[in-house]
């Protein structure tokens, strides 16, 4: 839930609760004050009725007006109890019952016992209250409306800060090397944001600068003596007179020389494709490309026995750095007839969205998806350096493409979506 | 054939000047910045092999004096640093190849050789090799002007051997130099592509292959 819509619906309710409790408070007070000031004119009224009995010695005449009635009956009863009561009365005029309040008494003129009533509508204390109820309804309504609308534009235009730095970190990617843009804001909370922001986000990019550099910097001073020693090697191999043991040590060391070679190259390709060092594009012929390679692997596939079928749009045009498109469908290519078995297929399908590369191959122990991490492989002793597809999804990560792997009918399938 | 190597790290620089010596190239040394420069105003080489990072120095300066001095020189630039700016920049100056470190002997001694070949001006592409003959323009080889009937792979594969004759050249060279820096894990695939080339060889009584046990092969008719 929005932290907005999270405050309005506390906020709304806890007004609506007050001004309903309130509202209702306000009703009654109002009611009993205003019926405590039509029982005080009843009263006032009695006191004039019996002040006329007291100077005239009879009743005053009974008067019947709209919102005051007063009325006498003889009576046998001595005393009635002097009470003020709420009743309804009906006008047979307007046809409706008038809720009123009357004040009945005894009172004794000439010897006779009379009871009094006198009568007062409360119609004008009701019409006052329901005036009032309605403007407070009235200023209730209109101060949701404002609420409302100050929830609507002011917070949103108050919170535009929290937003405008929130997709700035959403945005941002240690690969692109771009520092973010924060807006300066007068609140404090948000120029205390943004400056943690801004200041984080420059030690990550610092720490990410100087780890790259280092990588490439290592990788670079590890090839001169890579270099030495493997002309020092090529030397040492062209001595004669080798006992059959020494050889075999030879072998090694030249072999994990290569392979030490090899590691340490792709490792700055890597680096350098996070770099950004492979960001000139032009229209690159993807299938120009894979026919190439082909031809270049062709006793590869025959040291195999590996069956190569295809089905390749000729007029495959993807829009990339042409080095990382060698690269990538190379590594495809070398991936699939490694892990390939003997007398296995492969299967290459190019169009114009999509290349899929289908081989045969033992099934996979690992889980697919950590196959595009570095240094995984499926079987540790393999000669494989591991880096091949990692290789592959950097380079597709950096072009957006999608890729894929998954495994169905016996058959390895990567799957390399380009988004054209 | 003179080559004159330009390399700071002198270990290296005396492993190439070893090898191509071997190779019956009269080779120098130039390990900084001065001392070269001196030498390619003074000297023509067949080629220079060019290190870019140089105490005192750029080695693209070097470069640019030649092609400005309008010396031909075959210039090989190695590097440490296979960026492909340098690659372009190095290409664009007037170099003729370029190969990044760390690289084999065999295949420097293969890319000078190339290199060599392409500056001739005698428009000869023709290399003898006892009874093999091999034009390198027409891209065919053949044994006692009989023609042998190679692949495009095998062909560069004898060309590869030639380049480095009476030389032992690892499984590894060989294997970077036919398909590339790709590839990595097993090389027995290239025992079959060796045997088809000998077989060929043999037919025509010009098989010079020999199989040094645990480190690779030599082309050689002693």
């Amino acid at each position: 839930m929005k932290l907005l819509s999270k405050y309005n619906r506390v906020n709304i309710l806890a007004t609506v609760l007050v001004l309903l409790v309130s509202g209702i408070g306000y009703y009654f007070i109002l009611k009993f004050v205003l019926i405590n000031q039509l029982d005080k004119d009843l009263k006032l009224e009695e006191q004039e009725v019996k002040d006329y009995i007291k100077l005239n010695n009879n009743l005053p005449n009974a008067a019947n007006y709209k919102d005051q009635k007063v009325a006498y009956e003889q009576t046998n009863e001595t005393i009635v109890k002097r009470k003020i009561i709420s009743i309804d009365v009906f006008n047979a005029d307007e046809n409706e019952t008038i809720p009123s309040r009357q004040l009945n008494f005894t009172i004794i003129v000439a010897g006779k016992n009379y009871k009094v009533s006198i009568t007062k509508s409360q119609q004008e204390t009701e019409d006052m209250v329901q005036l009032i109820v309605s403007i407070t309804l009235i200023i209730v309504l209109v101060l949701l409306l404002v609420l409302f609308i100050i929830n609507r534009f002011v917070l949103n235009k108050l919170w535009l800060p929290f937003n405008n730095t929130l997709s700035e970190i959403q945005q941002f990617n240690l690969s692109n090397k771009k520092t973010m843009r924060l807006d300066n804001s007068s609140i404090t909370e948000f120029k205390e944001l943004n400056n943690a922001v801004t200041t984080m986000s420059n030690r990550v990019l610092k720490d990410y600068d100087a780890l790259k550099s280092f990588t490439e910097n290592a990788s670079h001073e590890i090839q001169t003596p890579l270099a030495v020693i493997n002309s020092k090697l090529e030397l040492l191999m062209q001595s004669e007179n080798f006992t059959e043991l020494q050889m075999q040590y030879i072998q090694t060391i030249n072999g994990e020389t290569s392979r030490l070679a090899k590691l340490n190259q792709s490792l700055l390709l890597l680096t350098k494709i996070d770099n950004q060092q492979f960001t000139t594009t032009e229209e690159v012929n993807i299938a120009a490309i894979i026919n190439k390679h082909i031809n270049n692997y062709e006793e590869l596939f025959a040291a195999k026995q590996i069956t190569l079928t295809k089905n390749i749009n000729e007029q495959t045009i993807v829009l990339m750095n042409e080095t990382m498109a060698e690269v990538l469908i190379s590594n495809v290519i070398t991936n699939a007839i490694k892990h390939n078995i003997e007398k296995g297929s492969i299967n290459i399908e190019l169009n114009k969205n999509e290349l899929i590369i289908k081989n045969t191959g033992p099934v996979l122990n690992t889980v697919p998806h950590q196959l595009f991490e570095r240094f995984k492989k499926d079987n540790v002793n393999s000669e494989s350096l591991g880096l091949g597809l990692s290789i592959v999804k950097k380079i597709a990560e950096q072009n957006h493409f999608t890729i894929s792997y998954n495994y169905s009918n016996s058959f390895h399938i990567v799957r390399v979506l380009f988004t054209i | 054939m003179k080559i004159l190597v330009i390399e700071d790290e002198k270990t290296l620089s005396e492993s190439i000047v070893t090898y191509l010596k071997g190779q019956d190239y009269v080779c120098e040394a130039a390990t900084d910045f001065n001392t070269a420069t001196e030498k390619t105003e003074l000297y023509d080489y067949d080629c220079i092999l060019l290190d870019i990072t140089l105490p005192g120095g750029n080695g693209l300066a070097i470069l640019k004096e030649l092609r400005a001095n309008n010396k031909t020189d075959g210039v090989l630039i190695i590097s440490a640093k296979n960026s492909i700016d340098d690659k372009v920049t190095g290409l664009t100056l007037g170099a003729d190849d370029y190969l990044s470190k760390p690289f084999h002997l065999s295949e420097l001694s293969a890319r000078i050789a190339a290199i060599i070949r392409r500056k001739k001006f005698d428009g000869s592409s023709i290399i003898h090799f006892n009874n093999i003959c091999i034009d390198t323009q027409a891209k065919t080889a053949a044994v006692n002007n009989i023609n042998l009937d190679l692949t495009k792979k095998e062909f560069e594969l004898l060309l590869y051997f030639i380049s480095n004759k009476r030389r032992v050249i690892s499984k590894n060279a060989i294997a970077q130099h036919l398909w590339g820096d790709e590839m990595e894990g097993n090389l027995d695939f290239i025992y079959t592509h060796i045997k088809n080339l000998r077989k060929k060889l043999q037919e025509l009584d010009a098989d010079y292959i020999k199989s040094v046990y645990g480190m690779g092969y030599k082309f050689t008719d002693s």
